[in-house]
């Protein structure tokens, strides 16, 4: 995790074990970051790693491996994985980026690797994701700009499994700017179109 | 979403736009100013090719694959008509959609 931790990524600090599932919940539904540590900035929808006040975003699931051993091991497995080193090994582009790898949760951490990652999905309106994701938008540039929001309050549901999921590598560029390093990992489900609640 | 669309379509309608915008402007990469550099370049056939699937995704946005945009990018503009417009603005300003480009 110290290894991980040198790196430019944010994966330890929003999709391991220490955000809790209600940080999880809140993420996904308010898009509060958990990496922000100031309570004020992180109420207000300020991300937590980026500079100059940047709001923080978020798709519609916020997922996170449960357990440091697990996250690690998950990593670490992941970063020796073929895919994940070719895209790691592609000729440095300051301006490229590789694309996002997806490896089976059970290839990383074994057949009930699934137990070990939990989630929450933004819940869609009227049946829509996009509705949604774009209503949360306005919900919480509504609160950050101190007025009432024009539209109803959003709510998350939580993921109910990640059993045939996997676990999805994001590259970015490493802090030096002369190569690739993985800059987030995050367990996703197989299946992201739940029942409604 | 199970897998990416262009692992289970490589050949498929719009693989290169929904690949590239995917890579670079899904929540979990948020990475606009590097996607504006490369769409400067005017030799990259890559980019070439995204711009043109761009443009016809705009033209016609029925004939993206059902879904598929919206599951990958996850973007906060409502419609998938309406973040196709707004990527072409962000990565090509005030061109009009309509201006073919010379081989």
């Amino acid at each position: 995790m110290a290894a991980v931790d040198q790196g430019a990524g944010h994966g330890h600090i929003r999709h391991e074990g220490w955000v809790t599932e209600e940080a999880n919940m809140r993420r996904a539904a308010y898009l509060e970051d958990p990496a922000q540590l100031d309570v004020a900035k992180q109420v207000h929808g300020i991300d937590g790693l980026q500079p100059n006040d940047k709001r923080h975003i978020c798709a519609d699931l916020a997922t996170r491996i449960t357990d440091p051993d697990a996250f690690a091991t998950a990593f670490a497995r992941g970063a020796e994985h073929p895919e994940v080193r070719a895209a790691l090994s592609t000729p440095y582009d300051q301006d490229r980026r590789p694309d996002p790898i997806q490896v089976p949760i059970a290839d990383l951490l074994g057949k009930d690797g699934h137990e070990l990652c939990t989630g929450w999905q933004l819940e869609p309106v009227a049946g829509s994701m996009d509705a949604a994701i774009k209503n949360r938008h306005a919900w919480r540039t509504a609160l950050a700009e101190e007025r009432q929001p024009e539209v109803p309050e959003p709510t998350a549901r939580p993921v109910p499994t990640f059993e045939g999921g996997a676990i999805i590598f994001v590259m970015g560029h490493n802090k030096a700017r002369d190569g690739y390093e993985i800059v987030t990992m995050y367990p996703q489900p197989r299946d992201d179109d739940f029942p409604a609640s | 979403m199970g897998e990416f669309y262009w692992k289970r379509h490589p050949d498929g309608p719009f693989a290169t736009l929904i690949r590239i915008a995917t890579t670079y402007l899904h929540p979990e990469a948020d990475d606009l100013e590097s996607l504006q550099r490369l769409a400067k370049r005017e030799n990259d056939k890559e980019m070439h090719a995204f711009k043109a699937e761009l443009r016809e995704a705009i033209k016609d946005p029925d004939r993206l694959p059902d879904g598929e945009l919206s599951k990958h990018v996850r973007y906060e503009d409502g419609s998938p008509e309406a973040f196709l417009r707004r990527l072409w603005r962000d990565l090509y300003g005030d061109e009009p959609v309509d201006m073919r480009e010379h081989a």
